[in-house]
C-alpha cells in the first residue's frame, strides 16, 4: 500500500498468509492519501482520499474522513464522512455512522445504521411510474462541513 | 369485516389520494400521494407514484416518490425507489434499489401532523430537515446520541423542521394513537 | 379472485378501477369503477359515480349507480343518486332518493 506518511504495517492477527491486505490498528492515525490493490482494513483513524482495487473495511470504532473512498466493496461498522464509489458493494452495518454520498453495485443499510447521504443505483422504474428516470434531480445532500 | 386495513388489490388502479389512520398494503397501483397513520406495505408487484407517508414503511415494489416513516422505513429485496427517505430506522436490504437522498436519526424524522392530512406540512420536511442536517454533523457523527435514540420508543417526531430551533432537541412527545383524536394534535403539534 | 378493501377510516379521493371485487369499509370520493361485485359496507360514505357487475349497499352512496347484474340496497343504506341495473331491490329501512332504470 502506497501512503504519503509511510506506516509500518501494522501485526496481522489470525490471518491466513498470502492475503494482501494492509490493517491500520486501531490506535494507529493516518493522514494523507491511501491507494494500492489489496484489501484494506481500517481500525483506526484515516484522513485522506483511500482508492484500492480490494475491499475497504471500515471496522467499529474506526474512523475515516475522505473526500472519497474508491474499492471494489466496502463495509463500514465505524463512522465515515466522505463519499463512497464502490465497484462492488456497499454495505453499512448496525453500528455504521455515515455521512456521504454511496455508490455501489448494491447498497445496504442495516438497520440501525445511521446514515445521511444520497444513494444513487442504477435501474429503471416500471413504465407506469415513468420508466427510465435520467437526469432526475431528487433530494438534495446537507451543506458539507 | 374491514377493520383497519386496507387492500388495494393486484389489479386495482387508484388515481387520487390515500389517507387516513390505519394500515394499508399495496398490491396495485396508487397514483397519489399516501398518508397514514399506520404502516404501509408496498407489495412485490405494487406501485406508488407519489409520496408515502407512515409509521412503518415497507417497500418491495416500485415507488416514485418520497418515503416518510415515523418509525421506520425497510426497503427490501426489490424494492425500487426514487425518491427521498426519511425515518429514524432507515434499512436498505441487499437487492433493494434507490435513488435519491437517505437519512436516518432524528434529522430524519418529520415533523409531527394531525390526523386529518395537512398537505403543507409535508413539502416543509425535507428542506428544513436538510437545514438541520449541517449543524447536527458533529453531533451524530461524533457522539454517542444512539444511547439517547434507543431511549426512544416509535416517538412521533418533534415539529423539528417547523420551528427550526436550534440544534438538539429534547426527545419528542410519544403522541398516542391519533384515532379520534385530530383537534388535540393540532395544538401538540406547536412545540 | 382476491379483493380490494377500503378499510374503516381511510378516504381515497380520486378514481378508483379495477378487475377484481371492492369492498368499501371506508370514504371514496370521485369514481369507482369495478368489473365485479362491490360492497359499500354498513358506515361507509360514498361520493362517486359507481360501476360495477354488481352493487350491494350496506352505507352512504351520493352518485349514479351503473350494475351489469343488480343494484341491492340494504336496510340502513343511505342512497341519493340514479340507478341503472339489470335487477334492482330496495329493502325495506333502506333510504333512497334517485331514477331506477331497469331498461338495460
Amino acid at each position: 500500500m502506497t501512503q504519503s506518511r509511510p506506516q509500518p504495517r501494522a501485526p496481522v492477527h489470525g490471518r491466513s498468509p498470502g492475503e494482501t491486505e494492509a490493517r491500520i490498528a486501531r490506535g494507529a492515525r493516518v493522514r494523507g492519501r491511501i491507494t494500492g490493490h489489496g484489501d484494506l482494513v481500517i481500525e483506526g483513524q484515516v484522513e485522506g482520499d483511500i482508492n484500492v482495487r480490494g475491499d475497504v473495511t471500515i471496522a467499529e470504532g474506526a474512523t475515516v474522513h475522505s473526500p472519497s473512498v474508491g474499492a471494489n466493496a466496502v463495509t463500514i461498522a465505524g463512522t465515515l464522512e466522505g463519499n463512497v464509489a464502490a465497484t462492488g458493494a456497499v454495505r453499512l452495518a448496525p453500528g455504521a455512522r455515515v455521512r456521504g454520498d454511496l455508490q455501489g453495485t448494491a447498497v445496504a443499510i442495516d438497520d440501525g445504521a445511521r446514515f445521511a447521504g444520497r444513494l444513487d443505483c442504477e435501474f429503471d422504474l416500471p413504465p407506469e411510474l415513468g420508466g427510465t428516470s435520467q437526469g432526475e434531480t431528487r433530494g438534495r445532500a446537507p451543506a458539507r462541513r | 369485516m374491514a377493520s383497519n386495513v386496507t387492500i388495494i388489490g393486484k389489479t386495482t388502479r387508484v388515481r387520487g389520494r390515500v389517507h387516513g389512520p390505519g394500515d394499508l398494503e399495496v398490491q396495485g397501483f396508487v397514483d397519489g400521494e399516501i398518508v397514514v397513520t399506520g404502516d404501509v406495505t408496498v407489495a412485490l408487484h405494487g406501485m406508488v407514484g407519489a409520496g408515502i407517508r407512515g409509521r412503518r414503511v415497507v417497500v418491495r415494489g416500485a415507488v416514485k416518490g418520497d418515503l416518510v416513516g415515523d418509525e421506520a422505513v425497510l426497503l427490501e429485496d426489490g424494492a425500487r425507489v426514487v425518491g427521498d427517505v426519511h425515518a429514524p430506522r432507515v434499512a436498505i436490504g441487499p437487492g433493494a434499489l434507490v435513488r435519491g437522498y437517505v437519512e436516518t436519526g432524528e434529522g430524519g424524522a418529520a415533523p409531527a401532523r394531525t390526523a386529518r392530512v395537512q398537505p403543507a406540512v409535508r413539502p416543509a420536511v425535507a428542506p428544513a430537515a436538510v437545514s438541520h442536517t449541517p449543524e447536527r454533523a458533529p453531533a451524530v457523527v461524533a457522539s454517542k446520541p444512539a444511547a439517547a435514540k434507543a431511549v426512544e420508543p416509535p416517538a412521533r417526531a418533534a415539529p423539528a423542521a417547523a420551528s427550526n430551533s436550534g440544534p438538539r432537541r429534547p426527545p419528542p412527545l410519544v403522541v398516542p394513537v391519533l384515532k379520534g383524536a385530530k383537534g388535540q394534535i393540532a395544538k401538540k403539534r406547536e412545540r | 379472485m382476491a379483493s380490494t378493501i377500503i378499510g374503516a377510516g381511510i378516504t381515497i379521493e380520486g378514481e378508483i378501477s379495477t378487475d377484481e371485487d371492492v369492498v368499501v369499509a371506508g370514504t371514496v370520493r370521485g369514481k369507482l369503477t369495478a368489473k365485479e361485485a362491490v360492497t359499500i359496507e354498513h358506515g361507509a360514505t360514498v361520493e362517486a359515480d359507481v360501476q360495477g357487475g354488481s352493487l350491494v349497499v350496506g352505507g352512504s352512496l351520493t352518485g349514479n349507480v351503473t350494475a351489469v347484474e343488480r343494484v341491492d340496497l340494504q336496510s340502513g343504506s343511505r342512497v341519493i343518486g340514479n340507478l341503472k341495473a339489470a335487477r334492482v331491490t330496495i329493502a325495506d329501512g333502506a333510504q333512497f332518493k334517485g331514477n331506477v332504470d331497469m331498461d338495460v
